[in-house]
């Protein structure tokens, strides 16, 4: 982080690297406050099913993470140019989540309620990371942080009237709010003690099956019974939380040692580089790359040793399964794998709206769209829906689940695909020339899909790209360059 | 690898006794020919049409070459000996056997004194059709083909032309055996069966190919008169 000139601090508190808010962003603590939050942030009854309904953390938390790193960061960026666009987007983005829970009560992404309860979950975890890690806040920087978080909130919401003026009557909508409107939602559980346990390995360690389940296995459970031992009291009364021995000593323990990282030299912890680091892709152009590919390729090779040198089960190996996936010819990626690396972007087993709109917002989100080809690829995404969901919900109950979609893959490839492959391709096209030039496509690659192309031959047209993306899409093809765009955990 | 059978036979013992002598076999001509200087060995263990054979002697042999790949990794490893598999494709292929090829392939592929590719459930003519599958797919156009750019799309490209093929038992036919490569190779065909099949045999396999005189189909360049 740079060490700017200090500006007159009657700017907006807002601006980058003095406030209070961007010194956390590289704080270990901020690590476990940030799951906090989002546990409280989930246990929200509108939050929660907005969450369930809609986000991709369950099947693609990594990506996810990414994203919302991002999006702080440009939020709180010095260019007020750059947060203003960052917020519309937030809001484009919000303004397309709406819907209604299990119990069949209404929820909106837009409602302000709920919106202020999110920025009043991201203030409470930090202040209280603060107070867990041995290091309280004094009273003054407590509220310049407020104040930097209001200006926050009305970035978002046009004005901060959802949080409360002061800071004492924030203590008193908080804990009201804990009180009487937090639930033990399935958003909240799902965090708690399903994300941990499933968490698939990052693009990083994706080579490292056996490292990343065995350390998932130890972690997992451990960071689960620390976050609900920071949740407040009357929380963890009312959803029925575990109260287990030895978990408030073990979260204090976490936050102080997580805490004492500031005696580290400056620039050893930077989120930024360890988020970046750990999306990094083994293919990519990254000279980073290289070196974790290197390693990757070392203990690719000791596994492998490993596995022959493992002494056989007698001789009578049991082969049960008749190797069905490698056999079917082609390089055809299973439909199985296709529908839960791609298309199931929600994770929750079946195929609806909300993951194609996840797919949507994922690629608004990397080619950087803009009204109004954001709202063009949305409507190319629902389009595709309703075509999906003619032709595959053969029983009618509204989504296409796995099996509905393996029954029929084949037909996925609609006029409705091609027009959404049609937006993408006009978005690239930013001088409309009806082709794809080097540069563009070498854009679109770098911004989308984080891959340096080795073969740019001249120009990529129409039909080209989108024959290209069809056959992604259609999960046709395994490992062309849209995998990590959608696949990737 | 032929004459496991009939050397058995020969033995009155069952036909899986030949298919275990010839691990010793496989193992002795892997070191003479990595010491004789040879860059590039290829074993013909299985081919497509082996399928045919009896099923139990199919599984017999699948868990005999399971048992004989792992037994030697880590000397395959420990001679810088890069090993691979062609073919291997078929579903039929035990997933545990399958793992182990991969698995061997993975450890060995930074070694470079030699490569042994192990023709394992392989046919030259499928590689030959997969090869022009893939030239269709890349959608080349007709008249840009070569023969380089052909091979190119073979499995493993690197692979060299064959120059010598040593068949053993006395067998004299091709068997759909690499077809594309042995376009200008040598044939030798020494009557000992795989099994008997040493070192000596081998470096007398060399030397026959020594003295023979590789034209490529050309005219020998001291011809006693002249040409025209």
């Amino acid at each position: 982080m740079t060490t700017g000139t200090t500006t007159a601090a009657d700017e907006t508190p807002l601006s980058g690297t003095e406030s209070q808010f961007s010194a956390f962003f590289d704080d270990p603590r901020w690590a476990l406050a940030m799951i906090r939050a989002t546990v409280l942030e989930a246990a929200h009854p509108q939050i929660g099913a907005a969450l369930v309904d809609n986000s991709t953390f369950v099947a693609h938390p990594w990506r996810r993470l990414r994203n919302t790193f991002l999006s702080m960061r440009r939020m709180f960026d010095a260019d007020p140019a750059v947060r203003e666009r960052e917020a519309a987007r937030l809001n484009r983005l919000h303004a397309r989540m709406s819907g209604s829970d299990s119990r069949g009560r209404a929820y909106d992404a837009m409602d302000r309620g709920a919106r202020a309860w999110v920025v009043a979950t991201l203030f409470e975890s930090a202040v209280t990371m603060c107070r867990l890690s041995g290091q309280p806040l004094d009273q003054d920087t407590m509220e310049r942080m407020y104040a930097e978080y209001r200006v926050f909130l009305a970035a978002l919401d046009g004005d901060a009237g959802g949080l409360p003026e002061d800071l004492n009557d924030f203590w008193r909508y908080f804990d009201r709010v804990v009180e009487d409107e937090l639930e033990n939602t399935e958003a909240a559980r799902v965090i708690l003690y399903r994300l941990f346990d499933h968490l698939p390995a990052p693009a990083l360690l994706a080579g490292a099956p056996t490292l990343w389940a065995a350390g998932r296995a130890v972690v997992g459970p451990l960071l689960g019974a620390i976050t609900v031992a920071s949740l407040p009291e009357p929380y963890r009364r009312r959803a029925g939380l575990p109260e287990m021995p030895g978990a408030p000593t073990l979260m204090q323990g976490a936050y102080l040692a997580a805490g004492l990282t500031r005696f580290l030299p400056e620039g050893w912890i930077n989120a930024e580089t360890i988020i970046e680091a750990l999306s990094l892709s083994p293919d990519s152009d990254d000279p980073r790359a290289r070196t974790v590919a290197a390693l990757r390729a070392r203990m690719k090779r000791a596994s492998a040793l490993l596995r022959l040198l493992t002494p056989l089960g007698d001789g009578t190996v049991p082969d049960p399964v008749p190797a069905t996936s490698r056999g079917t010819g082609e390089g055809r990626r299973s439909a199985e794998d296709f529908f839960r690396q791609v298309l199931d972007q929600t994770g929750d087993g079946h195929l609806d709206w909300p993951d194609l709109a996840a797919m949507a917002r994922e690629l608004a989100t990397r080619l950087d769209l803009d009204e109004p080809e954001e709202t063009r690829l949305y409507d190319a995404f629902a389009a595709w829906w309703r075509e999906l969901q003619a032709t595959l919900d053969t029983d009618g109950d509204g989504r296409v689940s796995a099996d509905e979609y393996a029954a029929a893959v084949p037909t996925l490839a609609g006029p409705a695909l091609i027009r959404v492959a049609e937006v993408l391709f006009d978005a690239t096209d930013k001088d409309g020339s009806g082709t794809i030039d080097a540069d563009e496509h070498r854009t679109l690659f770098r911004t989308a899909f984080q891959r340096d192309l080795t073969t740019t031959h001249g120009t990529y047209g129409r039909s080209a790209f989108v024959g290209d993306f069809l056959s992604f899409m259609s999960g046709r093809r395994p490992n062309t360059p849209y995998d990590p765009l959608l696949a990737d955990a | 690898m032929d004459g496991n059978g009939r050397w058995a036979q020969r033995r009155s013992l069952p036909r899986t006794a030949g298919h275990r002598a010839a691990e010793t076999t496989v193992i002795d001509i892997i070191e003479a020919a990595r010491s004789a200087g040879v860059e590039w060995l290829s074993l013909y263990a299985f081919s497509t049409e082996n399928w045919n054979r009896p099923g139990s002697e199919v599984d017999y042999l699948m868990r005999l070459v399971r048992r004989v790949v792992r037994k030697h990794a880590p000397l395959l490893l420990a001679r810088g000996i890069r090993c691979r598999f062609l073919g291997a494709a078929d579903p039929r292929i035990p997933r545990g056997l399958a793992q182990d090829f991969a698995d061997l392939a993975t450890l060995t592929a930074d070694s470079r004194a030699m490569t042994l590719t192990v023709a394992f459930d392989h046919g030259g003519r499928r590689d030959i059709v997969e090869a022009a599958r893939s030239l269709i797919r890349s959608g080349t156009p007709a008249e840009e083909v070569t023969e380089r750019l052909f091979a190119d799309h073979l499995p493993f490209p690197d692979t060299p032309d064959v120059d010598l093929v040593i068949r053993t038992s006395g067998e004299q036919r091709i068997s759909n055996f690499m077809l594309w490569q042995v376009a200008y190779a040598e044939w030798v065909f020494p009557e000992a069966l795989w099994p008997d099949f040493r070192a000596p045999d081998f470096h007398a396999c060399l030397h026959t190919y020594r003295r023979r005189d590789r034209r490529f189909g050309g005219v020998p360049p001291q011809t006693n008169g002249d040409p025209s």
